[in-house]
C-alpha cells in the first residue's frame, strides 16, 4: 500500500515536472512572439543613442513622442492609413455584393451546369495572384488607371472573390428552403426574396468574409507597390516601406510608423481574436 | 417556386458581376500571360514575336538564374515542411490537448500572422543590422564576437537569414489551423484511448494525427506552394541581393518587369510559377492520398463552419 | 483579347472609386509636369523655385506638377509611355532611357525650339539627348564622379595635399591601411556605387574613347585594358582598401560613414557638394581619380555629364508650347540648383557664381579643364544591358570573378 503511494506520487510528481516543462516551451516561443513587438515598440521611442548601444532593448529612457509626430507629418502615415483603409472597406463592399449575388444563382436556382460553374470558380483558390501581374498592369495603364484606388480594388476584390463564394454557399445553403416557399406564396419574385430575406439571414457569413478580405488586402505588398506610384493613393505597407528609405539612419520615426501601421490591427485582433482566428481557419480549411 | 428560380435571364443577371470580375482579372490573364510569353517586348513599343526563345532563355541563362532562384524556393519549401510545420504541429498538440490559457497563447501565437510583412521585414532589418542589430549585439555581449555576421549581407547567411521570419512568421497559421483540427477530434476518441493505457503520446500518434490528416494536407499544400510565391518578405529584407544569392522566382519577376523591361519574360515566370503551384498541389493530394484513406474526410460538418467541401 | 479584357475591367469599374478628371475652363492652357523632386530630394528647391518663377512669367498657362520617388517614377513613367498618357512635361534620364521612348516615337523633337536658345545651352551639353541628328530633351545640370578626400585623415599618414598620382594614391592607401584608417567607402548594396569606383579606373587604364565606344555598343568589351583595370580594383579590395562592411551597407549609410570621418575617401557623384557644404565639413576636398596608365589616358577624362532632362511628350496637345516652357524650366532648374550646389550648370551661367560652395566651385575648375566625358554606363546604356552589366560589376565587388571573366560574361549575355 505504501509502496503504490510511493509510486502514485511519484507518477504525480513526474507529471508536475512535465507540465512545468510544456510551459516552458510554451512561454519561450510566447517570449519569441512578443519581442518583436516589443521592441519595436520601445525603440519608436528612443534616439539614436540609445537604440544603438546604450539601451538596445530596455524601456526608453526619454520618451521621445516626437518620433510619431515625424513619421505623421514626414511619412504621411495617417494618409497611407486612410487609403489602406478606403481601399479595404471597398473591397470588402464589392466582394460582399458579388458574392451573394453568385451563391444566391448558384444555391437557389436551378439551371444545368450549376456544379460545373461551381467548380470553375473555386479554381480562384489556387490561382497566385503573380499570374495576373502583367496583363492587369498592361491594362491597367491602358485604362489610365494606374495610381488610383481602383487599380486595387478590383484585383484585390476578384482574388477574394472565390473564398468569398465558397464561405457563403457554406452559409447559404443552410437556410432553409422553406423560407423561399413562404415568401413565395405571399408574392414576393427573386429579387424581393435576395433583398428581404436572404441577404438579412447571411449577417454572419458577411462577418467572416469581411475579415478574411480585410486580411488579404490590408497586407498586401506586390500590387501596392507595382499598381501605386503617387504618395497621394499609397498604402500603409507601401508607405512604411517608402518610410524606412527615408530614414535609413533614424530608426525612431521608423519604428513610430511601424507601431501606427501595426497597433490598430493589433487592438481589433484583441477584441475579436475568436472571430479572426475562425475566419482564417474557414478559409483554409474550406480552400 | 420552381418558376421563380429557373428565369435565365435572372440567374444570368446575378451571376454577371462574379463572372466578369473572375474572368477578367484571373482567367483572362493567365491567357494573356501565355501569349506575352511568346514575345520580346519591352512594355511599350512593338512586340517581336521570339516562339519559345524566353523559355529556352530562362533555363538555360546563367545570367538570369532562373533555377537558382527556383533551387532557393525548393529550400524554403523544404524548410517550411521539415521545421516550420513539425513546430507548428507539436505546439498545436500541447495546446490542443486542453491546458490552462490556452486561447491566450493561441491568441498570441497568432499575432505575427496579422502583422503586415513589411513590417515583420523592417523589424528584421534591424535585428540583422551587423552595427546596432539586437542579434550581433547579444552576441558580443555575450563574447561571441566571432560569431557575429553581416547576416543579409553576406551570401553565406543571406538565405539563412532571409528565410528565418519568413518560417517564423506562419508558424502561428499552421499552428492555427492544425489547432482546429486537433479540438475537433471527439474527446470519445481521446478518452477511450486514455481508458486502454495510451500515454499522451501514442494518443497523438495513433489517434490525433491521423485525424488531422486533411488539415496536415492542406497545411502542407499552403506551405509549399506559399514558399514557391514568396515575394513580400524577401523583397524587404534582400530584394534577392546580396548577388542573387537570396534570388527566388517572384523577386527575379518583378526584376524582369520593372528593372529589366523585360514583359515576355515576366510573363514567362509568372506563368511557370502558376504551373509549379498547381503540380505541387496535385502532388502532395497525391502522396496524401497513397498513404492510406483518411477518416477524416468522413466527418460532415467540421468546425461547424457550414458545409464542408471535399479536398 | 485585349480589348476584351479592358472591356471588362471598364465594366467592373461601375463598382469602383474612379479617379476623377478634372478642368478647368478659364482660358488658361494646361501644361502638367512629372518629377523626381520629392520633398526628401536635394533638388526640391531648385525645382520649385524655378517653378514658381515660371508662373510668374507665364499667367497664361496653369501649371501643374507632381512628384514621384525616383524608384516609383521610373515605373510610373514607363507605365504612362505604354498607355500614351504621358504629361505635357517630364523628367528623364537622358542616352537610353530617353533613347526606349524615343525609339517608340512618343517624344517631341525639340530641334525649332533649341534654335532660340542655341546661345544659352551650347550644343555640347546636346549630346546625350541626340538621337539621329535630332534632339529630344532639355538638359539641366550635369554631374561628374568626384573623388572626395578626407584632409584630415590624410594629414595623419603625412599627405597634406590629395594625392595627385596614381602611384601616389596607392602609397596613401597603404599608409592609412598601417594606421588603420579604412582608405575607402563603397555601397555594394546599390551596385550604381560600385561602378563609379570601376568605371574611373577603367577609364583612367583603357582612355575615355575606349570606354566610351564599349558603352555605345561599337567596340566589345573584350579588351586587355578593361581586364587590367578590374584587376586593380580587386588588388585594391585584396589590399583591404575597401570597408568590408560596404558590401551589405546602402549608399546613404556609406555616405554617413564619410561624413562622420570614418574614411579618407569616398567616391561618388558630385551632387553629393551639397550635402557636404551644408554640413560644414570643410576637411573634404574634391578631385578626380588619378591617371593609371598615362599612355592612354590623362586627366581631364571624367565620367558623368549632363543626364537629368526634361522631355515633352510627342501626345502632348500643346507641344511647342511645352518644348519652350520646358527649356525656360531647364534653365531656371539648373539656375537655382547650381547654386545650391546640386551639380554643374549644363546652361552657361549668365548670373553670380560667387555664393555657390568651394567644393562644387573646384568640380566646376575640374570640369572647366576636361577633355572628354564618359557617362554613367548604366545610364548609357538600355535597360536590360545596364542591369547585367550591374550584375557582373556586384560580382566583380564580391570578389567572385576576375576582370577576364567579367568581360568574358559582357560579351555573351549583352545583346
Amino acid at each position: 500500500m505504501a509502496r503504490n503511494e510511493r509510486t502514485l506520487s511519484g507518477l504525480v510528481r513526474r507529471k508536475r515536472i512535465k507540465e512545468t516543462l510544456v510551459y516552458i516551451v510554451l512561454i519561450i516561443w510566447l517570449l519569441i512572439n512578443l519581442f518583436p513587438i516589443y521592441w519595436m515598440f520601445t525603440f519608436s521611442l528612443k534616439s539614436n543613442t540609445e537604440i544603438f548601444g546604450e539601451n538596445v532593448v530596455g524601456l526608453p529612457r526619454e520618451w521621445l513622442w516626437s518620433n510619431y509626430e515625424k513619421a505623421l507629418k514626414v511619412g504621411n502615415i495617417f494618409k497611407y492609413f486612410l487609403n489602406s483603409t478606403i481601399v479595404a472597406v471597398v473591397t470588402i463592399a464589392v466582394v460582399m455584393i458579388v458574392a451573394l449575388m453568385a451563391t444566391f444563382a448558384l444555391t437557389r436556382f436551378f439551371w444545368k451546369g450549376r456544379e460545373k460553374m461551381m467548380s470553375f470558380l473555386m479554381l480562384g483558390l489556387t490561382i497566385p495572384i503573380h499570374a495576373s501581374i502583367v496583363p492587369i498592369y498592361v491594362t491597367l495603364s491602358r485604362l489610365h488607371l494606374l495610381s488610383t484606388y481602383a487599380s486595387l480594388i478590383i484585383p484585390y476584390a476578384a482574388f477574394s472573390l472565390a473564398m468569398a463564394i465558397l464561405i457563403c454557399t457554406g452559409f447559404m445553403q443552410g437556410i432553409p428552403f422553406e423560407l423561399d416557399e413562404a415568401a413565395c406564396i405571399d408574392g414576393c419574385g427573386a429579387f424581393r426574396i435576395f433583398f428581404k430575406i436572404i441577404v438579412p439571414l447571411m449577417k454572419p457569413a458577411v462577418a467572416t468574409v469581411s475579415i478574411y478580405t480585410f486580411l488579404q488586402c490590408w497586407n498586401e505588398l506586390m500590387f501596392a507597390n507595382i499598381f501605386i506610384s503617387d504618395t497621394a493613393h499609397k498604402t500603409l505597407p507601401v508607405g512604411v516601406q517608402a518610410l524606412s528609405g527615408q530614414y535609413l539612419t533614424e530608426w525612431g520615426p521608423v519604428g513610430a510608423a511601424m507601431v501606427l501601421a501595426t497597433f490598430p490591427m493589433l487592438i481589433f485582433y484583441i477584441f475579436f481574436s475568436k472571430k479572426i482566428q475562425d475566419s482564417f481557419i474557414a478559409g483554409a480549411i474550406k480552400g | 417556386m420552381k418558376k421563380i428560380y429557373s428565369s435565365k435571364w435572372k440567374i444570368a443577371l446575378f451571376m454577371a458581376p462574379a463572372l466578369l470580375l473572375f474572368v477578367g482579372i484571373l482567367i483572362l490573364p493567365i491567357f494573356m500571360s501565355g501569349y506575352y510569353s511568346f514575345f520580346d517586348w519591352k512594355g511599350y513599343g512593338p512586340k517581336e514575336f521570339v516562339e519559345l526563345d524566353n523559355y529556352v532563355e530562362l533555363f538555360t541563362s546563367d545570367n538570369i538564374g532562373f533555377l537558382k532562384a527556383f533551387g532557393n524556393a525548393c529550400i524554403l519549401a523544404f524548410i517550411s515542411v521539415v521545421i516550420q510545420l513539425p513546430l507548428a504541429l507539436f505546439l498545436a498538440l500541447l495546446l490542443g490537448k486542453g491546458r490552462k490559457g490556452e486561447r491566450g497563447f493561441l491568441s498570441i501565437y497568432f499575432i505575427p500572422v496579422l502583422i503586415s510583412t513589411v513590417v515583420i521585414g523592417q523589424l528584421w532589418l534591424k535585428i540583422y543590422n551587423p552595427e546596432y542589430g539586437v542579434l550581433n549585439v547579444a552576441l558580443r555581449s555575450l563574447g561571441l564576437e566571432e560569431w557575429t555576421r553581416r547576416w543579409l549581407g553576406d551570401e553565406g547567411t543571406a538565405l539563412m537569414a532571409a528565410f528565418v521570419p519568413t518560417v517564423w512568421q506562419y508558424v502561428g497559421y499552421h499552428m492555427l489551423l492544425l489547432y482546429a483540427g486537433i479540438k475537433s477530434v471527439p474527446p470519445e476518441y481521446r478518452e477511450a484511448a486514455m481508458i486502454d493505457g495510451a500515454s499522451e503520446g501514442k494518443v497523438n500518434r495513433y489517434i490525433v494525427i491521423p485525424y488531422i490528416k486533411p488539415i496536415l494536407k492542406i497545411s502542407t499544400i499552403f506551405a509549399v506552394t506559399g514558399s514557391f510565391k514568396s515575394f513580400d518578405l524577401i523583397y524587404v529584407l534582400t530584394n534577392g541581393g546580396p548577388d542573387h544569392a537570396t534570388e527566388v522566382p517572384s523577386t527575379l519577376m518583378i526584376n524582369m518587369l520593372f528593372t529589366r523591361n523585360r514583359y515576355g519574360m515576366g510573363s514567362t515566370i509568372a506563368l511557370l510559377l502558376i504551373v509549379l503551384c498547381f503540380a505541387a498541389a496535385l502532388i502532395i493530394s497525391a502522396i496524401f492520398k497513397e498513404r492510406g484513406d483518411d477518416y477524416g474526410t468522413k466527418r460532415k460538418n467540421t468546425f461547424g463552419l457550414g458545409k464542408k467541401k471535399k479536398n | 483579347m485585349k480589348k476584351l479584357l479592358a472591356a471588362l475591367l471598364a465594366g467592373v469599374m461601375v463598382f469602383s472609386l474612379a479617379a476623377c478628371g478634372k478642368g478647368a475652363d478659364d482660358g488658361k492652357t494646361d501644361l502638367t509636369m512629372w518629377c523626381i523632386a520629392t520633398e526628401s530630394d536635394s533638388n526640391r528647391h531648385s525645382y520649385e523655385a524655378s517653378i514658381a518663377d515660371f508662373k510668374a512669367a507665364h499667367p497664361e498657362i496653369n501649371f501643374t506638377w507632381e512628384a514621384v520617388e525616383n524608384q516609383a517614377y521610373k515605373t510610373k513613367i514607363k507605365a504612362a509611355v505604354s498607355a500614351n498618357e504621358m504629361p505635357d512635361i517630364f523628367f528623364t534620364w537622358s542616352c537610353a532611357f530617353l533613347g526606349d521612348f524615343v525609339s517608340a516615337g512618343r517624344v517631341y523633337c525639340v530641334d525649332d525650339v533649341y534654335a532660340t536658345y542655341k546661345s544659352e545651352l551650347p550644343e555640347v551639353m546636346m549630346g546625350n539627348v541626340k538621337y539621329d541628328g535630332k534632339y529630344y530633351g532639355v538638359p539641366m545640370t550635369m554631374n561628374i564622379v568626384g573623388m572626395f578626400s578626407n584632409m584630415d585623415l590624410l594629414k595623419e599618414v603625412g599627405y597634406n595635399e590629395v594625392p595627385a598620382t596614381y602611384e601616389e594614391l596607392i602609397d596613401c592607401c597603404d599608409k592609412l591601411v598601417a594606421k588603420g584608417i579604412i582608405p575607402f567607402g563603397c555601397s555594394g548594396k546599390e551596385t550604381w556605387c560600385v561602378t563609379e569606383y570601376l568605371e574611373s579606373i577603367i577609364e583612367k587604364t583603357a582612355g575615355a574613347t575606349a570606354l566610351n565606344e564599349i558603352f555605345a555598343g561599337r567596340a566589345s568589351w573584350n579588351n586587355a585594358d578593361v581586364v587590367k583595370a578590374v584587376g586593380i580594383f580587386q588588388e585594391m579590395i585584396d589590399k583591404e582598401y575597401f570597408d568590408p562592411d560596404g558590401i551589405a551597407l546602402t549608399n546613404d549609410e556609406v555616405k554617413a560613414n564619410f561624413m562622420a570621418g570614418k574614411y579618407a575617401f569616398y567616391m561618388n557623384g558630385t551632387w553629393n557638394c551639397a550635402d557636404f557644404a551644408k554640413a560644414g565639413l570643410d576637411f573634404v576636398k574634391v578631385s578626380e581619380f588619378p591617371v593609371i596608365d598615362s599612355s592612354k589616358s590623362q586627366l581631364g577624362e571624367l565620367i558623368g555629364g549632363p543626364s537629368d532632362t526634361l522631355a515633352v511628350a510627342a501626345g502632348s496637345k500643346n507641344a511647342e508650347l511645352a518644348a519652350k516652357s520646358a527649356f525656360e524650366l531647364a534653365k531656371g532648374i539648373c539656375h537655382y540648383g547650381y547654386l545650391d550646389g546640386c551639380g554643374l550648370p549644363a546652361w552657361t551661367p549668365d548670373y553670380d557664381t560667387s555664393s555657390v560652395n568651394a567644393l562644387t566651385q573646384s568640380v566646376s575648375e575640374i570640369c572647366a579643364n576636361a577633355s572628354q566625358y564618359v557617362l554613367f554606363g548604366d545610364t548609357a546604356m538600355s535597360a536590360d544591358s545596364a542591369a547585367i552589366y550591374l550584375d557582373y560589376v556586384s560580382k566583380i565587388y564580391s570578389s567572385k570573378i576576375d576582370g577576364q571573366a567579367f568581360v568574358d560574361g559582357l560579351v555573351k549575355d549583352i545583346k
